[in-house]
C-alpha cells in the first residue's frame, strides 16, 4: 500500500521537477511526506517551483473552464482584512475576463482554521488563511495542496527565506506565505518609559513600580512562555518522529531549567507585573494603568489608541538569569494562504492564491492591516517598513525561532506557566520534569 | 407586631434575591449602552453612554456582525421547528397516552434509553448523516436536526394527557367519534397549557443552541448564521475587544421578545410543567 | 419470540398460490385479494429496497470488516493545473452507510415477515368468507384504530435519522482507531477491538486517561447531585416565599426571576463568566473594597495572585460554578414548584396549623414529602440532565487552565464534566475514539440511574391512577 503512495508521489515530484527544470532532490523530499516528521530544515535548498511555460498552462486552464468557477476563501474576520481581500478578489476576477467567477469570502479567525478545516475538509473553503503553527497538522491530515508548481511568481525568490522555510515541510512548500508578523514584541508608552527602561525586565518593572503602573504579558500562555526558556538557550521543537523534543528540565546546560523558572517567577512577583490575556491588557492600557505589554500586531490599533502620541514598540527586553542579562527569544509567526487539496477547482484556487500573495496584494494587505508582508519588496516599502510595530518585530526576528511545535506542547506548557506565575511550587525540578514529560509525550 | 415583622423580612429577602438575580441582566443592559466596545473590567456602569451598539446591530451590518440576517434565519428556523416539533410531540404523546397498541411499553422504554445517550457525542455523526442527504450547511438541515428527534421529548406532555379523564374519550368513542376527532376536538382543546409549553420550548431551541449550529453551518459568511452562532462568534478571542458591547446589545434584543412571551404565558407554562410533572 | 417465527412458517406452509407468491413479489398476496393499491405500494417498497441495497449500500456493507483498504492518492499535473485522484475508500462513509444499510436490511426483514403474516391472514379471511377491507377502509383505519401509526411514523423516522443512526455509528467508533492520525477522507481507520477501553482505564506517566477519568467521573457525579438538589430545594423555598400569603405583587416577583430564563444561556453564562474573570468586574470590585487583600491574609488566595481566582483555580472554580448554577436553575425549579405548591390541599395545611405545627414543621412534614412524591421522577430526569449539563460548564470554564500536568496531558480540566471533556476531545483533538468510549460510559451511568429510579417511580401501572 505504502509503496503505491510513494510511487505516485515520486512520479508527481518528478513531473514537477522536470517541469521546473530543476530535478535536484525532488524525489528525496517526496518520500518524507508520509512520515509526518519535520526537521529544522535550515539545510534545505531553496527550490524554484516556477513553471517555465506558465502562460500556456494558464491559457489551457481558461480554455478548459466552462461554467461558473465557485471558490470560497476564508480569512480573518476583521474589517480591514475582509475589505482588502474583497478588492483583491475583484482585481483577480477582472484579470481573467473570459472566466465567470463566483468567489465568496468567509470570516474565519486564523487561529481556528485548523479545527474547522479538519472537521470536514470537503466542506471547508478552497483557500484559507491560517497561522503557521497549524501547518504540520494540516499537512499530516493531507488537507493542504502541496505547491509543486507556480505560475505567476516564484515564492522561493520573492519571500524571505525564513518565511518559505516555515511554509515548507521537508523541503516541500505547502502554503503561500502571506504575512511574517505573527510574532510578539513589546508595546510601550514612551511618555512614561525611556529606551533604557524597556531594554530589560528589571528596568521596566522598576520603572513601572515607581510610577505605580503595570506591565503586562501572558506568561501563563504557552506561546509567550517559550520566549524565556528559548532565550536562555533551552530547546523545544518538534522532532522527526512527530513528538516534541524539549530540555527545559536540563540541569547540565549553561542556564538550567530551574534557573529560568526562578527568573520567570521573580519577574512575575513584581507588584507591577500583570499576567493577563490580550483583551484584558487592552482594557488596562486604555484605562491608563498598563504602560507596557508583550503582545502582537493584532493589538496594534488598541495600543495606538491607548497610548496616543506616546505609542511605541520595541523588541522584547532582556531578563536576568543567574545574574546575567539574557535576551528573550520568541516565536516568529507567519500567516499562510493554503489551498485545500479537496478543492474542486484546484487550478483556479492556486492561481487565486498566487494573486493574493503577490507583491502588490501583500503590500495592500500590509498597509490595510498593519501586518508585515512576507514578500521582501512589499515589506521594504516605505509605508510599511516605518510602522513601529513592524520595526520592533524586525529587531526581534534576530532572536525569534520558527514555530514548529507538536500539539502536546500547549496544555502542559500553559500549566507550567501558570505555576511559575504564582510561584507556588515546592520542587521546581519536579515541576519541570513533569512538564517536559507532558510536552514530549 | 409579629405579623408586620413577617411581612418586612419576607419582602426584604425577596428584594435582596431579586437584586442578585438582576445584576447580570442589568450589566448586560448597561454594557449594551456602553461607548467602549470591549469588556469593561474596571467599572460596572459605562463611562460613556450611547445607542450606537443598537444602531450598529440593526443598520450597519459589517463583515462579522449581520444581525438582521441572523435574526431572519433564527426566526425561520424557530417557526418551522416550532410547528414540526409541536406536531410531533402532541402526536407521540397522544398515541402513547390515549391509545393502546402492541409494543407501546417497549417503545416508551426504548425512547427513554435513547435519551440517555449524550447528544454532544452524536453531533458529529448527525453532521455526516445530514451531509449524506445533502442538507448540511443549510437552514433546512438545521430545521431537520432541531425538530427531527423532538418526538423523544414527549414525557411531560404525555404526563399531562394522562391526567385528562379517560371517561371523556370513552363517551366520545361511544358516540362514534374517530381517534382523530377525539384528538383534535377533545384532547387538544383541554391541553392549552401544555401546548403553550411545547410551543415555547421548541421555538426557543434554535435561539439557544450554538454548538449544533456551529457544527452544521460550515459557511463562514455571516449572512448564513443564526443569532446564537453569530453572537457566540462576537465573543471569540480576536473579536471580543471590538464587539463585546454589540454582543450585549444582541443579547438584549433576543431576550426582550422571549421575556415578554414568558411573562405573558407564565400561567400556562406553570400549569404545563406541573400538569406534566405530576406524572413525569 | 418463537411464535413470531412459527406464525411465519405457518403462513408459508398453509399459504395458497398468492400467499406463497408474496415470498418473491411482496404485493402478490394483495393483488390476489383485489387490494391493488396496497399491492403496488408493497411491491414498490420491495423494489426500492432491493435497488438501494444492491446499488448503494451493499458496496459499503461488504467493506465493513476492514473499513476500507485503498488510501487516497493524488497526482497534480502542473501543465493543466488539474489533478487526478484515485478511487479511494472513505472509512467514515463505509461505517456510516454500512450502518444505515444494515438497519435497512433489518427493517426490511421485519416488514417482510410481517407482510407474509398479513397476507396469510387475508387468505384466511377470504377462506372464511369474511369482509376484506378496501383501500379506502384501510385509510380510514389510519385515523381511527390505527391512528397511532399515523401519529408515530414521522416522529419515529426523525428519531431514527437524528438519534438511532448517529448513536450506533458513534458506538462503533469506540472500537476503531478513529483519531487525529486516522482521519478520513485522507486516511483510513479500522477496527481495534477493546484497545480504547483498556486505554481509558489504564494510566502511566504519559497516558493519563485512567487517572483523569476517575477524577472527572467523581466530579461529574458530585456536581449532578449537588446541582440538582441545590436548585430543587432553592426553587421550592423561593416558590414558597413568593406564594406566601403576606407577600404582595406575586406576579411581579415571579416575573423578575422568569426573565433570567428568557435570556439564552450562552449569553448569560458568557457574561457571568467574564464578570468573574481574573480581571473581571467582580475582581475589580473585590480589589477596591479590600476583599482580595483580606482573603490573601486569611490564606484563601495564594500570595502570587492579585485577584480572586473565581473561575481559574480548582476548588474556587468548583464552588463558583455551583453557585452560578443556582442562579441558572432556581427560577426553573421555582416555576415548576409554584404549580405544585398551589395544588397542596389547603385543608391539610390548615389542620396542621390548628394542631399547633409551626411553619418549619409544616414544610418538613407536609410540603416536602408531597413535593418529593409528585416530582420524584422529574428529579431523576434533572439528575441525568445535569450529568449532561454542557452549557454551564463549557461556557464558564473557557479560560480555565489546569494546574495539573496529568490533566493537561489528557486535554482535560478539573472542572470538566465527562460531557465537556468528550467535547474537547472531538472538537479540538479529533480524538473520536476516546470520546466515544466516554460517551458509552456516560450512557451506562445514566441508564443505570434511570433504570433504578424508573422501576421504582414509573412502574407502568401508575399510569392510569389519575385518569
Amino acid at each position: 500500500m505504502k509503496k503505491k503512495i510513494l510511487a505516485s508521489i515520486l512520479s508527481a515530484g518528478m513531473l514537477v521537477s522536470l517541469m521546473a527544470g530543476c530535478g535536484s532532490n525532488a524525489a528525496e523530499t517526496g518520500n518524507e511526506v508520509q512520515s509526518g516528521g519535520t526537521e529544522k530544515s535550515s539545510d534545505s535548498e531553496k527550490q524554484s517551483t516556477k513553471v517555465d511555460n506558465a502562460d500556456d498552462a494558464i491559457q489551457g486552464l481558461i480554455d478548459s473552464t466552462d461554467g461558473t468557477v465557485e471558490l470560497t476563501l476564508w480569512c480573518s474576520e476583521t474589517e480591514a482584512y475582509q475589505t482588502t481581500m474583497k478588492e483583491i478578489v475583484d482585481e483577480f476576477e477582472a484579470a481573467y475576463p473570459d472566466v465567470d467567477f463566483d468567489i465568496t469570502i468567509g470570516a474565519e479567525s486564523e487561529a481556528n482554521c485548523k479545527d474547522d478545516v479538519l472537521a470536514d475538509p470537503e466542506a471547508a473553503a478552497d483557500l484559507f488563511v491560517f497561522a503557521d503553527d497549524q501547518l504540520v497538522d494540516m499537512v499530516n491530515a493531507g488537507v493542504l495542496q502541496s505547491i509543486d508548481a507556480t505560475y505567476t511568481y516564484d515564492p522561493a525568490e520573492t519571500n524571505a527565506v525564513s518565511t518559505v522555510e516555515a511554509a515548507s515541510v521537508d523541503g516541500t512548500l505547502y502554503a503561500y506565505p502571506l504575512t511574517a508578523s505573527n510574532g510578539y514584541f513589546l508595546f510601550y508608552d514612551k511618555n512614561e518609559l525611556t529606551d533604557e527602561d524597556v531594554s530589560s525586565w528589571d528596568n521596566l518593572l522598576a520603572a513601572a513600580e515607581a510610577k505605580g503602573k503595570t506591565v503586562g504579558m501572558e506568561v501563563s500562555g504557552a506561546w509567550f512562555l517559550y520566549g524565556f526558556f528559548a532565550g536562555a538557550g533551552l530547546d523545544m521543537h518538534l522532532g522527526d518522529d512527530g513528538k516534541n523534543v524539549c530540555n527545559w528540565n536540563a540541569t547540565d546546560t549553561k542556564y538550567t531549567g530551574a534557573d529560568v523558572a526562578a527568573a520567570v517567577t521573580k519577574i512575575c512577583q513584581s507588584s507591577a507585573m500583570v499576567n493577563c490575556v490580550n483583551e484584558d491588557a487592552q482594557a488596562f492600557a486604555l484605562d491608563g494603568k498598563m504602560i507596557a505589554d508583550v503582545n502582537g500586531t493584532w493589538a496594534t490599533n488598541a495600543f495606538m489608541e491607548a497610548y496616543g502620541d506616546g505609542y511605541a514598540a520595541v523588541k522584547l527586553p532582556t531578563f536576568t538569569v543567574n545574574g546575567d542579562q539574557v535576551q528573550m527569544s520568541s516565536f516568529a509567526g507567519y500567516k499562510f494562504l493554503g489551498v485545500n487539496s479537496y478543492s474542486k477547482n484546484i487550478g483556479w484556487s492556486m492561481l487565486l492564491a498566487e494573486y493574493i500573495t503577490s507583491e502588490a496584494s501583500q503590500e495592500k494587505i500590509g498597509v490595510a492591516t498593519g501586518e508585515g508582508p512576507a514578500n521582501i519588496n512589499a515589506a521594504a516599502s516605505e509605508e510599511i517598513a516605518n510602522l513601529p510595530a513592524l520595526a520592533a518585530l524586525t529587531d526581534q526576528s534576530n532572536y525569534a525561532d520558527l514555530q514548529r511545535v507538536g500539539d502536546n506542547y500547549w496544555d502542559p506548557a500553559a500549566t507550567l506557566g501558570q505555576s511559575l506565575v504564582e510561584g507556588k511550587y515546592d520542587d521546581v525540578q519536579a515541576l519541570l520534569d513533569e512538564a517536559v514529560e507532558g510536552i514530549t509525550q | 407586631m409579629k405579623k408586620a415583622w413577617n411581612i418586612i423580612w419576607k419582602h426584604g429577602l425577596l428584594i435582596i434575591l431579586s437584586v442578585i438575580w438582576m445584576i447580570p441582566i442589568l450589566w448586560l443592559f448597561v454594557t449594551s449602552l456602553s461607548g467602549y466596545k470591549g469588556i469593561n473590567t474596571m467599572h460596572f456602569f459605562p463611562q460613556e453612554w450611547t445607542l450606537d451598539n443598537y444602531k450598529q446591530l440593526f443598520f450597519e451590518p459589517d463583515t462579522v456582525a449581520n444581525f438582521p440576517a441572523w435574526f431572519k434565519n433564527s426566526m425561520i428556523i424557530g417557526c418551522f421547528v416550532c410547528l414540526i416539533s409541536t406536531f410531533f410531540v402532541l402526536g407521540v404523546s397522544y398515541a402513547l397516552s390515549c391509545m393502546r397498541f402492541r409494543g407501546r411499553k417497549q417503545l416508551m422504554s426504548f425512547s427513554i434509553i435513547l435519551g440517555m445517550f449524550p447528544g454532544v457525542l452524536s453531533m458529529i455523526a448527525i453532521y455526516f448523516v445530514m451531509k449524506l442527504v445533502g442538507l448540511s450547511d443549510s437552514i433546512v438541515g438545521l430545521i431537520v436536526v432541531y425538530s427531527g428527534a423532538s418526538g423523544l421529548g414527549y414525557l411531560i406532555c404525555k404526563g399531562f394527557f394522562d391526567t385528562i379523564p379517560a371517561s371523556l374519550r370513552e363517551s366520545a368513542k361511544l358516540e362514534g367519534a374517530s381517534q382523530l376527532t377525539i384528538f383534535t376536538r377533545i384532547v387538544i382543546p383541554l391541553s392549552k397549557p401544555i401546548i403553550v409549553y411545547t410551543v415555547i420550548n421548541s421555538f426557543l431551541a434554535p435561539w439557544m443552541d450554538f454548538v449544533m449550529a456551529k457544527l452544521m453551518i460550515k459557511s463562514k459568511n455571516p449572512v448564513d448564521w443564526t443569532v446564537a452562532m453569530g453572537l457566540y462568534k462576537l465573543v471569540e478571542r480576536t473579536l471580543v475587544g471590538n464587539y463585546f458591547s454589540v454582543f450585549c446589545a444582541g443579547g438584549i434584543i433576543v431576550a426582550i421578545p422571549i421575556s415578554v412571551l414568558f411573562v405573558i404565558m407564565q400561567k400556562f407554562y406553570v400549569e404545563g410543567i406541573t400538569g406534566g410533572a405530576v406524572k413525569g | 419470540m418463537r411464535r413470531y417465527f412459527t406464525d411465519f412458517g405457518k403462513a408459508i406452509k398453509n399459504g395458497d398460490v398468492w400467499t406463497r407468491l408474496s415470498l418473491i413479489v411482496m404485493g402478490a398476496g394483495y393483488f390476489g385479494r383485489k387490494q391493488i393499491v396496497k399491492g403496488i405500494l408493497m411491491t414498490l417498497i420491495e423494489l426500492g429496497f432491493v435497488l438501494f441495497t444492491a446499488r448503494v449500500s451493499w458496496q459499503y456493507i461488504r467493506r465493513l470488516n476492514t473499513l476500507g483498504t485503498v488510501q487516497r492518492e493524488e497526482i497534480f499535473d502542473p501543465l493543466t493545473l488539474s489533478k487526478t485522484v484515485n478511487d479511494y475508500d472513505n472509512s467514515l462513509l463505509i461505517l456510516l452507510l454500512g450502518v444505515i444499510g444494515i438497519i435497512l436490511i433489518f427493517a426490511f426483514v421485519v416488514l417482510y415477515i410481517g407482510n407474509m403474516k398479513h397476507v396469510y391472514s387475508l387468505q384466511r379471511l377470504k377462506e372464511q368468507g369474511k369482509h376484506i377491507n378496501t383501500f379506502g377502509e384501510d385509510l380510514a383505519a389510519l385515523v381511527n384504530e390505527k391512528f397511532h401509526i399515523t401519529l408515530l411514523t414521522l416522529p419515529a423516522l426523525g428519531v431514527i435519522l437524528i438519534n438511532v443512526i448517529p448513536i450506533i455509528f458513534m458506538v462503533c467508533v469506540a472500537f476503531t482507531n478513529y483519531d487525529k492520525d486516522h482521519q478520513p477522507p485522507t486516511y483510513l481507520f479500522t477496527w481495534v477491538g477493546l484497545e480504547n477501553f483498556e486505554q481509558m482505564f489504564t494510566s502511566n506517566t504519559t497516558v493519563t486517561f485512567g487517572f483523569v477519568f476517575v477524577r472527572i467521573l467523581i466530579w461529574t457525579l458530585f456536581w449532578s447531585v449537588i446541582a440538582t438538589f441545590s436548585t430543587y430545594i432553592g426553587g421550592i423555598l423561593l416558590a414558597k416565599l413568593i406564594n406566601d400569603r403576606v407577600v404582595k405583587l406575586k406576579k411581579l416577583w415571579r416575573s423578575i426571576f422568569v426573565v433570567t430564563i428568557a435570556i439564552p444561556q450562552f449569553v448569560t453564562m458568557l457574561l457571568v463568566g467574564k464578570m468573574f474573570g481574573d480581571y473581571g468586574i467582580v475582581n475589580s470590585i473585590c480589589n477596591n473594597i479590600g476583599l482580595t487583600g483580606w482573603m490573601q491574609s486569611a490564606g484563601l488566595v495564594s500570595d502570587g495572585l492579585s485577584y480572586i481566582p473565581f473561575l481559574s483555580k480548582p476548588g474556587w472554580a468548583h464552588v463558583t460554578i455551583i453557585l452560578i448554577n443556582l442562579w441558572v436553575g432556581i427560577p426553573y425549579q421555582m416555576l415548576a414548584a409554584t404549580g405544585i405548591l398551589l395544588n397542596i390541599p389547603e385543608e391539610q395545611l390548615e389542620s396542621a396549623r390548628i394542631d399547633g405545627a409551626n411553619e418549619r414543621q409544616i414544610f418538613r412534614k407536609i410540603i416536602m414529602p408531597y413535593m418529593l412524591f409528585v416530582t420524584g421522577p422529574s428529579l431523576i430526569t434533572a439528575l441525568v440532565s445535569n450529568i449532561n449539563n454542557f452549557n454551564v460548564i463549557y461556557l464558564l470554564t473557557s479560560d480555565y487552565v489546569t494546574p495539573s500536568m496529568k490533566f493537561a496531558n489528557s486535554s482535560a480540566k478539573e472542572v470538566d464534566l465527562l460531557i465537556t471533556w468528550l467535547f474537547t476531545l472531538t472538537n479540538q483533538e479529533s480524538n473520536y475514539k476516546m470520546a466515544s468510549v466516554i460517551g458509552i460510559i456516560v450512557f451506562a451511568i445514566c441508564a443505570t440511574l434511570t433504570l433504578i429510579s424508573f422501576s421504582r417511580f414509573i412502574a407502568g401501572n401508575r399510569e392510569e391512577d389519575y385518569q
